[in-house]
């Protein structure tokens, strides 16, 4: 790897390709900045123009705002259990699944693994007027299984964890079997410890996924209190709201975004590794 | 869901084996797989097949007496100009995005593909908006385009230009959903990148700087073959992902004007949930299976003689 | 996961725990609205007279109900403007809010597959003289015989207008009325007029990222010309001479420049308040917003004045009008729920007179009629439209998805993207595949 950093670092032009990127980076985070001032400035100076954003006087009644209305608080949360749920169970279906689909035996299974491998190719917006009605009819929307469970069914999870198990040499847990270890025990001691890194990569794209999903819980939550941060924000993002209160508007849109954002910045190197591990796989 | 987790325990006491599990095939080794297939067949499979027989009926969202329709909707589909319009737009969506992915999320990893402080900075700033939402990506973009209030418009005006009409421009609509889209996530694809160079071995380079092969030689002759396999995780993900589209259209155009931002996932749910023809969106449902269907199949022989090849 | 599942119950628990202790004595009722939300400056205001604009307004009212209720707790449950796709996503989910704001547009829709509860009755009981109704209030509420739901107001489109430009642009006469237009010929005299003079387009005009304005001005310019698009509920006519005509001015106003172009609805809202043009065309809702900015300084200060449409055609000042009222929605409702459900919205006929303080016209003819309203600023220019406002007939269906695929249409030949003759054609030939494929 450092010789391949040499090598592109080399000569003054790894200087120029530098600035030029700091440079897009900087036209890259502008719209934020936008939004940002924005949302310090009162909703009456932006509702006759948004030119106001450049002079004083500032305020952060916008926030203080968001402290006294309900609703940001609860999609927050609604926000987090859905997608904790939706990855925990991702993750322990796919890992059972891909273990099972990569060194567990049984009769069929290859032709198994092919039937949820065409899985892959089902979009979830393709079956979503039928599953809004499979929902409907048990009586079951506007809940958190509702909100989580068709997550779950997704193939890709099954799909990396199979290929993740595949890749790992097959003498380890022939070396467990021969101590006598159940195949449940060899899968949870040996072998799902190996799996940590596309974990972490699978557990992410499942924690994203989750939290951006719009579609269907904007068809399936519809009650205020059971919305998520994306179907909330959708729901104030209203004509009326962009033209008398356009700043707490923009307030509410950087603090809905703030708290995925600094956990982001937090985990930020083991995500950048995560994804290196997915591309191994 | 703690149910299900145990269930895969219980065929190592179901069948009395102490002495562990044995080599070779065996029934109960099926109890891994089977918390996943409860999912996938209730949730995938079923109302898939649900939505191809809703597809079939000429049906709606309150009332009971649907009726079996045949290929009707199918039929009525094909001649829906609005609808041909959505598969129109989708396309051009999916091949205005993808290629940018690819040559901008390679660009970028090619020049932060470094360890400084500088670079790690960057990386963090491009992959950054991939973790909002689509609801406050559209809030913020639209803060950029519109007329009115927007910042492009008060940067133009500034210059003494006349402001463009991103969002009222039936030609420059979908576009603006695109940039709108790269800005949200290009950091997926830079990142696939970042991770497929730094698999390359560095003895490669310096076989090839001992040839005294230039930056951009080696680039073609090295770079390029080593990150083929990701190259074609990326362009397969992002087709698959960017024919889904929705929020974007939804929240910033709503698929005006004169139709030419019209996702077919927006039409699906148009026809659902406004005006409430199940049967109809049902249908419109499996065209876009079908063209994902097409895609995947296309992409996996695609995949296959290129790996062989 | 046990651990996750405990914590996924705990955060359920403090949820549910929160509402229900509310409702131990009184009972809850859902009431789900648009509006915006605006905790943050009406949160604890009761006193209704203190609050301004559709927001603060309902806010208030909502407030001042549960502090003076006995009986009833009203939890607000606020969605999307107009939110039909998620309240028909709701309904079909089985657990519909008690109560509903609902356009009396599509009350049609929902009442015809028995989604809502007749009123008639609870309406008599609890003292709600319908004889006081407004005619366009009552005949929005009223489906094939029976009140579907409590009016609220009859808003209509209307034109806002800077009298400071327009002063400027020698358009006002020696009353200090606004000169307004009587044909169309002198519509584009007046609007290039105002453009020579001032500089500026005459109209505003809310282009981008919608349909309603499209149609609602496209359909006022039908009614003027006494144009019966939908003698058949189940068809639309748009192939009309008169169709042409309409669409043809709109078109033409946008061409010569003497339009806003490009504006969505926010942006042409401080458009017209930040003085970038003469009129504004828009509803009811914003007159005492821009009411009270014209007590501030700025481009509208002592300048702001508000008239019906004018009638720019020979045939009749009819204009397009629609209502916002308050639906029951059918489900399991106890006999305190629905007797809740009743309560709240007596409440809101007896303060119908706040409501119209936003500028929308009250729903009784005894407000109409009052003191107190015609005191309100404006309102003896506008007096009229209670009378002309018009609605589609009632036996259309989808009257909101009509909306949209007019307003697309209209739009798309304003701005060039089709001609006319197309425009129109395709508009009446998507409506009709609509209707026709509708139950």
């Amino acid at each position: 790897m450092a010789a391949s950093e040499q090598i592109v670092g080399r000569g003054i032009g790894n200087k120029v390709i530098l600035a030029s990127v700091i440079v897009v980076a900087i036209v890259w985070m502008l719209p934020i900045a936008w939004v940002l001032i924005l949302s310090f400035k009162s909703n009456a100076e932006l509702m006759i123009s948004t030119g106001a954003a450049f002079h004083l006087p500032y305020t952060l009644k916008n926030y203080s705002d968001i402290f006294q209305t309900s609703g940001v608080f609860r999609w927050l949360w609604n926000s987090a259990v859905v997608s904790v749920g939706v990855t925990a169970g991702i993750l322990i279906l796919s890992s059972l699944a891909g273990y099972g689909f990569a060194r567990a035996e049984f009769k069929g299974r290859d032709i198994l693994f092919v039937l949820v491998l065409l899985g892959l190719a089902v979009p979830e917006q393709a079956v979503i007027i039928a599953r809004h009605q499979m929902f409907s009819d048990l009586r079951m929307h506007n809940t958190y299984p509702a909100i989580i469970l068709p997550g779950l069914s997704s193939a890709f999870g099954v799909f990396l964890m199979t290929q993740y198990f595949k890749a790992i040499p097959k003498d380890i847990d022939e070396a467990a079997m021969l101590d006598n270890a159940s195949r449940f025990k060899i899968f949870w001691k040996v072998l799902l410890p190996l799996t940590v890194p596309a974990q972490a990569t699978l557990g992410i794209f499942s924690f994203l996924g989750a939290w951006n999903d719009y579609l269907w819980p904007l068809i399936s939550a519809t009650k205020p209190e059971m919305f998520t941060i994306t179907v909330g924000i959708a729901s104030t993002q209203t004509n009326f709201a962009q033209s008398e209160g356009l700043g707490f508007l923009m307030a509410q849109a950087v603090f809905a975004g703030l708290p995925v954002f600094v956990v982001y910045l937090f985990f930020q190197k083991y995500i950048v590794r995560a994804v290196a591990g997915a591309a191994i796989s | 869901m703690t149910d299900v987790t145990l269930s895969p325990d219980k065929p190592t006491a179901a069948v009395r084996r102490p002495t562990g599990a044995s080599i070779g095939p065996h029934w109960a080794n099926a109890l891994f797989v089977a918390p996943y297939l409860v999912f996938y067949v209730v949730l995938l499979v079923y109302p898939l097949f649900k939505g191809i027989w809703m597809s079939m009926l000429e049906s709606d969202m309150f009332d009971n007496t649907s009726k079996f329709a045949g290929l009707a909707n199918y039929y009525r589909l094909f001649n829906d100009k609005i609808f041909i319009g959505t598969i129109w737009n989708t396309t051009w969506f999916v091949a205005m995005t993808v290629p940018v992915f690819v040559t901008i999320g390679l660009l970028l990893a090619l020049a932060l593909n470094r360890s400084d402080r500088t670079s790690a900075t960057l990386r963090a700033t491009f992959f950054g908006t991939s973790v909002l939402s689509v609801t406050i990506v559209t809030i913020v973009w639209k803060m950029m385009y519109m007329p009115g209030n927007g910042a492009i418009a008060g940067v133009m005006r500034y210059f003494g230009w006349e402001p463009l009409d991103f969002i009222t421009s039936a030609t420059l609509a979908l576009p603006a959903i695109a940039v709108t889209t790269v800005w949200w996530i290009i950091g997926l694809p830079m990142m696939l990148f970042l991770a497929a160079l730094q698999q390359i071995p560095g003895e490669l380079y310096e076989a090839a700087a001992l040839d005294n092969a230039g930056r951009w030689r080696s680039f073609w002759s090295i770079t390029l073959p080593s990150i083929r396999r990701t190259m074609l995780v990326v362009v397969i993900y992002e087709i698959v992902a960017q024919f889904q589209l929705f929020g974007q259209a939804w929240l910033l155009t709503k698929g005006g004007p004169n139709n030419a931002s019209r996702p077919i996932v927006l039409f699906i749910y148009e026809q659902g949930f406004r005006s409430w023809n199940l049967g109809y969106a049902a249908a419109a449902s499996e065209v876009l299976f079908l063209i994902m269907a097409i895609a995947a199949v296309a992409q996996f022989f695609a995949s296959r003689k290129r790996v062989e090849g | 996961m046990r651990k996750l599942t405990t914590a996924l119950l705990a955060g359920l628990v403090i949820a549910t725990g929160a509402s229900a202790a509310l409702a131990a004595d009184k009972t809850e009722i859902s009431v789900s609205r648009f509006f915006g939300a605006c905790e943050a400056d009406y949160g604890s205001v009761t006193d209704v007279t203190k609050a301004n604009g559709e927001c603060g307004i309902i806010t208030a009212l909502i407030n001042k109900f549960n502090a003076e209720s006995k009986t009833t707790v009203v939890k607000p449950e606020i969605v999307e403007w107009p939110g039909y796709d998620q309240l028909t996503a709701r309904i079909r989910s089985g657990e519909p809010p008690v109560i509903s704001v609902m356009h009396e547009a599509v009350i049609s829709d929902y009442s015809s597959r028995g989604l809502l509860e007749p009123l008639d009755e609870d309406f008599a009981k609890a003292g709600v003289d319908v004889n006081d109704m407004t005619d366009a209030a009552r005949q929005g509420v009223t489906k094939d015989g029976k009140i579907y739901a409590m009016p609220f107001d009859t808003h209509t489109w209307l034109w806002h207008i800077n009298m400071n430009l327009f002063k400027q642009a020698g358009l006002v006469d020696s009353a200090g009325k606004p000169i307004l237009p009587k044909s169309t010929d002198e519509l584009m005299q007046q609007a290039e007029q105002f453009k020579a003079k001032t500089g500026k387009p005459y109209f505003v005009w809310t282009l981008a990222n919608e349909t309603a304005f499209y149609t609602r001005t496209f359909d006022t310019l039908l009614y003027q010309q006494n144009a019966n698009f939908f003698a058949d509920p189940n068809k639309v006519n748009f192939s009309s001479p008169e169709a042409k005509k309409g669409l043809q001015l709109l078109t033409d106003l946008y061409t010569k420049g003497l339009t806003t172009k490009n504006q969505d609805y926010a942006a042409s809202v401080s458009s017209f308040a930040a003085g970038d043009a003469g009129v504004f065309i828009c509803g009811t809702w914003l007159i005492d917003t821009y009411d009270q900015e014209a007590k501030k300084s700025g481009a509208l200060a002592n300048g702001y004045a508000v008239t019906a449409f004018p009638q720019i055609y020979p045939g009749s000042p009819r204009v397009w009008a629609d209502g916002h009222s308050w639906v029951l929605l059918k489900q399991d409702l106890s006999a305190a729920q629905r007797a809740s459900a009743v309560e709240f919205m007596k409440f809101l006929w007896d303060n119908d007179f706040q409501w119209a303080r936003t500028g929308h016209l009250p729903v009784r003819k005894s407000i109409i009629d009052s003191a107190e309203f015609k005191g309100l600023p404006h309102r003896g220019d506008i007096a009229s439209l209670a009378v002309n406002g018009t609605a589609l007939p009632a036996a259309v269906k989808r009257q909101f998805s009509i909306q949209d695929i007019e307003g697309e249409e209209v739009g798309s030949a304003i701005r060039g993207d089709k001609s006319v003759d197309q425009a129109l054609g395709d508009a009446e030939h998507r409506i009709n595949e609509l209707l026709a494929n509708t139950k």
